[in-house]
């Protein structure tokens, strides 16, 4: 494997400014429904006392875990010594900290009161894994920042890897920190399970890596730097192997529930007669974003193809947004057992209905517009790609 | 080089003027009353500890947020510091005899706060005139 | 030195007694006006809680502890939010038994739990809990981030969706917060009870000091069979039904 030599980005094309103009698009969008749903209250969106968490949070949730799995390829390079994945080091370390300042962004928001944000900065409430998830957050922005500054310091290069130890750490204690903001929830049927922690952690895994490989196919082909099949097949197999991963944790987490019969109200919900949670379940998170995934990146028919292996990443992050829409909404909009073995005739125990409004939806794309504004900005200002990732120069093992 | 000091020395001189500004804030119907009667600042009945009229001027958050925190947290209630006591002397009443909201334009807590250019949170929430069963 | 005269002497000491008295009488008037004195903070010796007899308690019944509610605390006029949106702090709650078809009708409403898990999850301590249990919402430190409202077991959060003017001048509630009931703590706080109790006549709900043992709800405890809904979440709540 030949020296990688990293070059900025010449970000001066047609298509470079078409980007930069459609994303801020999206983003003056989302800052426009912003000040809507802020103005008037949020009696303007499909929110309500019952369904307290939406579509804002759907995508905000869906950045931030990916945020997290986006810095798993710097870590394997780091942490885990393989070579093949050290070139990518630094792009990965930038997508991980844009999705995170996306997700963070539709997060606070969408805040009641999002004008005492010092206020959630400076009171903190340490029993509340809220309050934790809001120092994890911006301890990880600091220590993916010291991370890259590692990677790009040539003198402070024989320090990445103990950061490197560090970031991965703090990352997995992040991801169970956002886990556990369902996980610990006693009240609702749906959340009261621990492996939610550890579900996020593997959900984070697939969905953040998903989001790298569209990063790199992309930039690699718009600005027609070479990108070899040795890079391409190990990350369709890391993919594969995480998205039967989250499969897995899934399988566990509803035949738990299912056995538990105290929880059986809530998965016949899901996995039934629950309307377009059990819709997007089932098409949406395990069909769409599990099973043809994993089809096109392992059948030999599809496996190794570039467009497939786009296709299949995009199948992913669309099914981690539905699951995360049943998870979040669907978990609310199932009703709590107050009086176990009765049925409450008025009052509470509907499903609550939620539909999204135009502005929630514009607020989660601008958070996703953010995030991808970010990473095309700092690769033409910082050297973060390699000049060439063909297999001569990246694989370890290439043969000449 | 002379006519730069000219330009210097005028701007400087000017700013004296903007300085002497003597605007008297719109101090609302009772608390008008009471200054006509020839009463001192915050010195009624019920207010025999207020502070200086310079000190509320310049530590009234803290002096409100010191009292809200013991009134929430630890129901203490009673004292002078109240933001609807403040309410009560410092709003004003229209033509038809209805009470103008305190944090509206031109009314008594936005005479300092539009000029000093801070922020005003507290109306949001706390009500803006007398309460009715007065 | 002026002949002091008899009359003259009777006149001056009259006047100048009469002005003593008067200004002296002026200055204990001063002194012993009502000055608003500020109370003691409240501590634990005390824990304020609620029983309620949905046996005793009719439809009406409850429908006047929500109106009571209402008017009290100036809820109830969100003319922009729609049925799940509007506040609702304390509800009517028609419950049947699968097994014995009986119906029973209960308010519900904040259940100022012993371990709330509001204050727990409430990232900015804004959700807390006073010394002698009610459990409040301190709308000063609320980012309105909602996540209390999903940690209630009870339902009992309601979240601000609009702008809101004419409060209450005692009970302060604005956009983008979440509230709940207080157990009308300026009330209680003054030695009242609670709006919902007072529009009531018998004793349907009972409010008062649990740890008092000379109280009519200590001791109605002791007698009567009660119950905390979802007991099983341990959460110890101030306000306890019996019938259910």
């Amino acid at each position: 494997m030949s020296i990688i030599r990293y070059e900025q980005t010449q970000g001066k094309s047609l298509g470079f400014y078409a980007l930069i103009a459609g994303l801020g698009a999206f983003v003056l969008a989302a800052l426009g429904s912003v000040y809507f749903m802020e103005h008037n209250g949020h009696h303007v969106t499909g929110m309500s006392n019952h369904i307290v968490w939406g579509l804002p949070h759907v995508f905000a949730l869906f950045l931030i875990v990916a945020a997290s799995g986006a810095l798993n390829i710097a870590s394997i390079a780091s942490v885990f010594n393989k070579k093949i994945y050290k070139p990518l080091s630094r792009l990965s370390g930038l997508v991980a900290l844009a999705l995170l300042a996306g997700g963070l962004m539709v997060l606070v928001l969408d805040l009641g009161r999002p004008d005492r944000l010092i206020v959630a900065m400076t009171e903190y409430n340490f029993e509340s894994i809220f309050a934790w998830n809001i120092i994890l957050y911006n301890g990880f922005f600091l220590i993916v920042g010291v991370y890259l500054w590692m990677m790009f310091e040539r003198r402070m290069n024989k320090y990445s890897r103990k950061v490197g130890i560090a970031a991965f750490t703090w990352r997995l204690i992040l991801t169970t920190g956002t886990g556990s903001i369902f996980g610990f929830l006693v009240a609702r049927q749906a959340y009261d399970a621990v492996i939610m922690a550890p579900m996020f952690v593997v959900m984070s895994f697939a969905f953040g890596l998903a989001f790298f490989v569209l990063v790199l196919m992309a930039s690699y082909k718009w600005t027609e730097r070479p990108l070899g099949d040795a890079i391409i097949n190990r990350l369709s197999n890391l993919l594969g192997v995480f998205v039967a991963a989250v499969m897995y944790f899934v399988a566990v987490y509803h035949l738990g529930n299912l056995y538990l019969a105290e929880n059986s109200g809530v998965e016949n919900f899901i996995l039934m007669d629950g309307g377009i949670y059990t819709q997007l379940f089932w098409y949406g998170q395990i069909i769409l974003g599990g099973l043809l995934p994993l089809a096109l990146l392992y059948s030999p028919a599809t496996k190794g193809n570039r467009s497939m292996l786009g296709l299949a990443s995009v199948l992913i992050i669309l099914g981690g947004i539905a699951q995360l829409y049943v998870i979040i909404i669907g978990g609310q909009a199932y009703p709590m057992e107050l009086f176990p073995g009765k049925e409450i005739l008025e009052g509470y125990g509907t499903i609550a209905a939620y539909t999204p409004t135009l502005a929630e939806l514009m607020l989660g794309l601008g958070g996703i517009a953010v995030a991808l504004i970010a990473i095309t900005y700092l690769v033409k200002f910082l050297p973060f790609l390699p000049e060439s990732l063909a297999d001569n120069v990246a694989d370890p093992h290439h043969k000449n | 080089m002379s006519r730069l000091l000219i330009v210097f020395l005028s701007v400087l001189l000017s700013s004296v003027f903007v300085q002497a500004d003597h605007h008297i804030p719109n101090l609302g119907e009772k608390a008008t009353e009471f200054k006509d009667d020839g009463e001192e600042a915050h010195k009624r009945e019920g207010m025999s500890h207020a502070a200086s009229l310079i000190l509320q001027r310049k530590m009234h958050p803290e002096l409100l947020l010191h009292k809200r925190d013991k009134t929430l947290r630890q129901g203490v209630r009673g004292g002078y510091v109240q933001l609807k006591k403040c309410v009560e002397c410092h709003t004003s009443v229209d033509e038809s005899g209805e009470f103008i909201p305190v944090n509206a334009p031109d009314q008594f807590c936005s005479t300092c706060h539009q000029k000093v250019g801070t922020s005003l949170d507290c109306f949001s929430c706390h009500r803006t005139t007398p309460a009715e069963e007065m | 030195m002026k002949e002091l005269n008899r009359r003259e002497f009777i006149k001056s000491t009259t006047v100048a007694t009469a002005g003593v008295a008067t200004v002296a009488s002026g200055i204990s008037l001063t002194t012993f006006a009502a000055e608003p004195k500020e109370t003691d903070p409240v501590t634990n010796e005390k824990r304020w809680g609620m029983l309620i007899d949905t046996n005793k308690l009719t439809e009406t019944d409850i429908d006047d502890m929500v109106n009571a509610c209402q008017e009290e605390q100036g809820w109830g006029e969100e003319t922009h939010s729609n049925a799940d949106q509007k506040p609702s702090w304390i509800k009517k709650v028609k419950v049947k038994d699968t097994a014995t078809q009986r119906i029973s009708n209960l308010a519900l409403m904040c259940q100022h739990c012993e371990e709330p898990p509001c204050v727990d999850v409430c990232p900015t301590n804004a959700s807390m809990k006073r010394e002698d249990g009610i459990v409040l919402v301190d709308r000063h430190l609320c980012i309105g981030c909602r996540y209390c409202m999903m940690a209630c077991p009870y339902d009992a959060r309601s979240f601000v969706h609009e702008e809101l003017t004419n409060q209450k001048e005692h009970m302060p509630r604005g956009k983008g917060t979440v509230e709940s009931c207080t157990m009308c703590v300026h009330k209680v706080d003054k030695g009242e009870q609670p709006a919902c109790v007072e529009a009531l006549n018998g004793d349907a709900v009972i409010f008062g000091d649990l740890l008092d043992p000379t109280s009519n709800i200590h001791q109605t405890l002791k007698r009567v069979q009660s119950t905390q809904i979802r007991a099983d979440l341990n959460l110890n709540t101030g306000v306890r039904y019996s019938g259910i």
